[in-house]
């Protein structure tokens, strides 16, 4: 162990350990841009210079180790000032244009100014003209004007997604960032460049322009994309979802993310926003993504009944049928708690043995692409084994050729677009005779056949629960918010069978916010 | 005192450059003498002799030879041949004339620092002398100085010859080591340096030709001859590449320490009839200037340059006579920063082109007097605070240029045109 003292702090640090680091274990500010803890060391932003007893010289913070007895700090006026610089440096070819910028309100250059900053700008030429809105790929947008060339997306697919894909291209003030030859991005990666870019420069196709970033709200969630349950940040507002971002955990997903898992929050939302037409006439078009009312339906008609009248009917017809006559199929997308309720619940009433686990491509899920992406897209299928072994359940694998059911309860997947049977499963499930459908997604040939009761299921950033991943991490979550005002979870949906109040329910669960279908209008009133 | 051709003593011989005209002149005697010897004694005795590397920043060879690890990894010598700083082209004349020099002091270098394995990296544009150089490996391959076994020392050694693509921060040497690599020509940071982790991260020693070149001759004289001629911490004699207003611009070699002024009086045949000295830049255009007052009082030397608060760099002497404007001639130092910046670090990036704006401006009659300051103190604000030293090349010649010929500038901004010349920067370039 090394002694040091940073800005008049002592401090005790692991031999190896960069000046940076220090700092940050510290909490003292110290700013920089190219230097991110998961990358190599660039060295090259030349903002987090600080001052070291007995080196006249100013050091960077990031690639000097710490050494037995160093005095450390940030604080002088020969320090500051060379911050200051150093911003003015990055600066003055910045086009400045945070008003129509997606990154402001959470941008690295903002930040710094606002608290190094603040002087009038001494550059009076013209600045340099390079490419803006560049398409890098599927998901991500490059505006090279805003780019400070920290060089993090470039050392991402270097280091993290290994596909080398971008690069700075040409010398001096030239230099941009681009792809070989212009070939698009294919990284399953890219949108985390978009977040370790501290400034507008990389801009996500999905997220931009959709919302101004200081009217969103975010929470820790956990991503119900595939059994490695990245940590997630969810940011929302009133009106639903906007985006994904992974959330720091050393032991599951570091600081990244794929992309599969940023398009989770798309099907939770209630309308699945779609831009039909090209440029000029675009038509924004608004399709319902979710269950939004508890349905009986018959022969294609459907009924909205309050959740309360729904249950007390399921309730009845489940006391009168046969306990043989009753199906259980569940996922490995619900939660543990959700789980072991309904399974425990039926285990209690009817047979175990007709409980049936709804598999999604099997032959993938030892699936694995070397950084975080599984081929079993099921957040829970390890904790859904562990419940149904401790039930003493044998569950049978749920497929078309058996028998189906006189009474099915179909705990049902969430994502729908993991699940390549989904359609097949929805139809063969109507060709029993009655169906009891928990879960929070629309298929158009629900209640086609047969007799289906639909409940609106909550999905993962709704729920309170916790998710067992590929390798025996139990992560608890709380729920981000919710968008679905009936929607219940299996495990509700149990208490409520056993004659529970739903506002009771709703109590406990739900945050007592009115949601607006428009935000904007909700903040600043009708204009 | 006069010139004294120690490594150019033969460079006037045509026949010199081939094997045989250089085994004829006494060539590759020293590189057996050196096989006979033990490493370490080589490199002490190049530390005992006090030579400083003749690429720029005059570091101490040996001492440089020395940091190498002993940790048995492969190691690799590098002679760094790019020779990029503007108003140098005494490299080029040497690999074209004696490229058997070269390829000797390197051998003897190699064998010193026990590496298998070397690379000439070269500049792009010297095809000539890469084509000479070439020729001259294969005839050392051929007469056995280069290959297994090496005169049955037991010391194998292979060398290569790579050319560069014309960036001028491929000359600094972590720059270089990145070329070679097949990198984008870029510094690297240090630590790590390149003695602990250079080329394909194994311990590497670069060199400048002249240095390399050197090790020849102090082998041949010994550390009491060799240091004869120089200064007690500059010792040895070095080329000096003479360019400018003067009456024979050309390489010239002298000890060091010998005085600026006789070397433009006597060597050089003096300034142009009617013309007076201005101003001199003594180490390429990185080297801040310095004026004429200062320049006859001048020994060209690391250490009197240095006190001067210039410094000797490569031994590029650029003679600036009074009919020279010196906001035009900061206009192509700063274009040159400008357009050879590598645009890693930020305030190299962004300054060099933000210095050369500013000067554009002055040229273009658009700047206020506050620019000078603003010119000033962007410059002051580059210095020091990036990887590798172009960022303090393309400040160096602005600090010195404006406090000490400000009023040429003020002028140009007062009058939108040379005070020397009489006429704007439009009408002297259309």
């Amino acid at each position: 162990m090394l002694k040091c003292t940073i800005n008049g702090k002592h401090v005790e640090v692991k031999e190896g350990t960069t000046v940076i680091q220090a700092f940050k274990m510290l909490g003292e500010e110290i700013a920089h841009y190219c230097w991110h803890p998961a990358l190599s060391v660039a060295g090259v932003c030349r903002l987090c210079m600080v001052e070291i007893e007995g080196n006249p010289r100013l050091q960077i913070a990031c690639n000097t180790a710490v050494t037995e007895g160093m005095v450390v700090t940030n604080k002088s006026e020969k320090v500051k000032d060379a911050v200051k610089w150093g911003l003015d440096f990055h600066l003055i070819n910045h086009p400045l244009d945070c008003p129509i910028c997606d990154q402001a309100g959470e941008c690295g250059l903002q930040d710094q100014y606002m608290k190094f900053g603040k002087y009038d700008p001494e550059m009076a030429e013209k600045k340099v003209n390079k490419h803006k809105a560049v398409d890098l790929g599927e998901r991500v947008v490059l505006d090279s004007e805003r780019c400070i060339l920290c060089s993090r997306c470039v050392r991402f697919t270097e280091e993290i997604s290994k596909t080398n894909e971008l690069g700075i291209f040409n010398r001096g003030d030239r230099s941009e960032i681009g792809t070989f030859e212009d070939k698009p991005m294919t990284d399953k990666y890219s949108v985390n460049t978009v977040d370790i870019c501290p400034v507008g420069a990389l801009t996500s196709k999905d997220f931009r322009f959709k919302q101004r970033v200081w009217f969103l709200k975010d929470r820790p969630s956990v991503c119900p994309g595939c059994s490695t349950g990245c940590n997630v940040d969810v940011y929302y507002n009133r009106e639903g979802f906007w985006r994904v971002k992974p959330r720091y955990n050393p032991n599951v997903n570091d600081y990244w993310m794929c992309d599969e898992g940023r398009d989770t929050y798309k099907y939770q939302n209630k309308f699945d926003t779609v831009v039909v037409g090209h440029r000029g006439e675009k038509e924004v078009m608004k399709n319902v993504n979710r269950v939004i009312n508890p349905m009986h339906i018959t022969g294609g008609h459907a009924e909205m009944m309050d959740v309360q009248f729904l249950l007390q009917k399921i309730s009845e017809k489940l006391g009168a049928s046969k306990p043989a006559d009753v199906a259980l199929v569940v996922t490995g997308q619900s939660t543990n708690e959700e789980l072991s309720a309904i399974v425990s619940f039926f285990a209690s009433k009817f047979d175990k043995k007709n409980i049936y686990h709804w598999q999604n491509e099997p032959e993938k899920w030892n699936e694995f692409d070397g950084l975080l992406m599984r081929g079993d897209k099921n957040p829970n299928t390890k904790g859904l084994l562990k419940v149904l072994e401790q039930n003493g359940v044998q569950a049978q694998l749920w497929k078309p050729s058996l028998t189906a059911g006189k009474l099915t309860i179909v705990v049902a997947p969430e994502n729908h677009s993991a699940y390549k049977d989904f359609s097949a499963m929805v139809k063969w499930a109507g060709s029993g005779q009655s169906t009891i459908w928990l879960g929070p997604g629309l298929h158009e040939d629900m209640g086609m056949q047969g007799e289906w009761w639909v409940i609106p299921g909550k999905t993962t950033f709704e729920k309170k629960g916790s998710f067992e991943n590929f390798n025996g991490h139990v992560q608890s979550f709380e729920p981000v918010t919710t968008v679905i005002d009936a929607a219940v979870s299996a495990d509700e949906f149990v208490t409520l069978l056993k004659g529970a109040n739903f506002l009771e329910i709703h109590k406990i669960y739900r945050n007592p916010v009115e949601r607006v279908e428009n935000q904007f209008i909700f903040e600043r009133g009708e204009m | 005192m006069a010139e004294v051709k120690i490594l150019t003593e033969h460079y006037h011989d045509d026949n010199y450059r081939t094997v045989d005209g250089y085994l004829a002149k006494n060539g590759y005697e020293m590189l057996k003498k050196a096989l006979k010897m033990q490493p370490t004694e080589i490199i002490t005795l190049v530390k005992d002799a006090g030579l400083r590397g003749r690429g720029g920043a005059g570091f101490p060879t040996g001492m440089k030879w020395s940091f190498l690890p002993n940790n048995g990894e492969e190691r690799y010598l590098l002679c760094n041949a790019d020779e990029g700083e503007p108003c140098t082209f005494k490299d080029r004349m040497m690999m074209e004339r004696a490229p058997h020099q070269l390829i000797e002091g390197m051998i003897i270098s190699a064998f010193a620092v026990q590496s298998k394995k070397s690379y000439i990296y070269i500049r792009g544009e010297y095809f000539y002398a890469a084509d000479v150089l070439r020729k001259a490996i294969k005839e050392a391959y051929d007469k056995g100085f280069l290959g297994k076994n090496i005169l049955g020392s037991g010391f194998s050694h292979d060398l290569d010859v790579y050319c560069g693509a014309g960036a001028y921060i491929c000359g600094e040497e972590t720059g270089m080591i990145s070329s070679l690599e097949g990198l984008k020509g870029q510094p690297k940071l240090k630590p790590p340096f390149p003695a602990v982790k250079g080329y394909l991260a194994k311990p590497t020693v670069v060199n400048n030709v002249e240095t390399l070149a050197s090790v020849i001759y102090i082998l041949r004289d010994g550390v009491q001859e060799y240091r004869k001629n120089g200064t007690e911490k500059s010792p040895g004699t070095k080329l000096f590449s003479v360019s400018g207003d003067v009456m024979k611009p050309g390489n010239y070699e002298v000890p060091l320490g010998y005085p600026l002024k006789d070397l433009i009086e006597k060597e050089c045949g003096g300034l142009k009839p009617g013309r007076k000295l201005k101003a001199v830049i003594p180490g390429g255009t990185s080297a801040p200037v310095l004026t004429a007052e200062e320049a006859y009082k001048a020994t060209m030397d690391y250490e009197c340059l240095a006190n001067m608060k210039s410094m000797l760099g490569s031994g590029a002497i650029t003679i600036i006579d009074d009919t020279r404007c010196m906001v035009d001639l900061l206009g192509v130092i700063t274009h040159f920063y400008h357009h050879e910046s590598c645009g890693q670090c930020t305030p190299c990036r962004e300054g060099t082109g933000w210095l050369n704006k500013i000067v554009r401006s002055i040229h273009a009659g658009n700047a206020t007097v506050n620019d000078i300051d603003t010119l000033c103190k962007v410059a002051d604000n580059m210095k020091g605070r990036t990887i590798c030293a172009l960022s303090d090349a393309a400040a160096l010649p602005v600090l010195s240029f404006v406090p000490k010929f400000r009023s040429e500038f003020e002028y140009y901004i007062r009058e939108g045109k040379s005070q020397v010349r009489g006429i704007s920067y439009a009408q002297m370039h259309h």
